[in-house]
């Protein structure tokens, strides 16, 4: 019996419900929060989402029906809720005509928990600029080294079209890291 | 046609260390915050946030009817009260006057009045003959044969 399965029964035990959850939070706070931070950027706005995705996660435990992995489920959820927020924000945004991109950038200046060096800075910025779709794909392909057949079950999208975003995010990055890498002093 | 191999821009072969952190010890207290977050949930300020949220329009148009009708009905009012005040003043100038000639009317001594009475002064009525008011009054003339007869 795998880990998540074991998670799972308890899960559907009311006397063993809360103590479950308290081990699946443990067990997948630290992924879920890493790929929350690389949509929405900034530390605090990711603690909300996450906090949100938890809540999401304990409200819908019961209508889980397992037909993809406990893992899936949890990184759908997340996504979505990042994805959310970041429409939200795009809303309130739309009076002070800034878009999503120019939000995200701002978010990353101001993080305070960014200990990246310019280079650092420049490949965030240029991931920031991606449209959110080639944004998720090259994260999770770049960084979290996600496969394709997972990441199609994650976000609901053909290997296929998953493959066609990474492939113009990394040539969008590519560009933008080109064209600004000079500035940047060695 | 998208196969990885065919995708090694410089950018790739750097260092892939992930540049955010947090705050420190920031998962240790997570999952007690959680699981507070879901016993007692915040109080809810979606419910207050959402009828004002609903009532802000309904709210805007109200006040801009009521400034509105300030600033239409402030001006009638006053030159309303300026009307009122004026005729109000004209009242208590007739009242006065009265009051004035009550007043004077009262300050005659009463030996005037008294002689006043007991003049010998001819009234206009005492020099009408009885007889000609009782022909007058027996002779049912209008207006106009009374005028003719006088012009006569």
């Amino acid at each position: 019996m795998t880990n998540d399965q074991q998670i799972l029964d308890s899960l559907k035990d009311p006397s063993t419900k809360e103590l479950a959850f308290r081990h699946l939070i443990s067990t997948y706070k630290e992924r879920l929060y890493w790929h929350i931070r690389k949509i929405v950027m900034n530390h605090d706005d990711t603690d909300d989402v996450l906090q949100n995705s938890f809540i999401k996660i304990w409200n819908g435990i019961d209508s889980f029906r397992g037909e993809s992995s406990l893992f899936t489920w949890l990184y759908r959820i997340a996504t979505n809720e990042s994805i959310t927020f970041l429409n939200q924000r795009k809303r309130k945004m739309m009076s002070s005509l800034t878009d999503e991109n120019e939000y995200l950038i701002e978010n990353l200046e101001s993080d305070t928990y960014f200990d990246g060096d310019e280079w650092q800075m420049l490949l965030q910025k240029a991931i920031a600029i991606l449209p959110e779709k080639q944004r998720l794909v090259f994260n999770m392909k770049y960084f979290d080294e996600i496969k394709y057949e997972e990441m199609s079950e994650i976000l609901g999208t053909s290997v296929g079209a998953l493959k066609a975003s990474y492939h113009h995010a990394v040539k969008k990055v590519e560009e933008y890291v080109k064209s600004h890498e000079t500035r940047i002093d060695p | 046609m998208y196969e990885e191999e065919n995708i090694e821009p410089e950018f790739m072969k750097r260092d892939k260390t992930n540049p955010f952190r947090t705050p420190d010890r920031y998962f240790d207290s997570l999952g007690d915050r959680i699981m507070g977050e879901i016993r007692h949930p915040a109080k809810s300020k979606t419910t207050s946030t959402k009828v004002i949220r609903l009532l802000k329009p309904v709210l805007g148009l109200a006040a801009s009817i009521t400034l509105v009708y300030i600033l239409i009905s402030n001006p009638i009012n006053h030159f309303l009260l300026k009307g009122t005040i004026n005729s109000q003043a004209d009242v208590t100038t007739a009242v006065s006057s009265d009051y004035d000639s009550t007043l004077s009317f009262s300050s005659i001594d009463d030996n005037t009045i008294i002689n006043a009475i007991s003049s010998d002064e001819i009234s206009p009525v005492s020099q009408i003959n009885p007889e000609d008011m009782l022909a007058y009054l027996s002779s049912r003339m209008n207006e106009v044969e009374i005028y003719s007869e006088i012009q006569n």
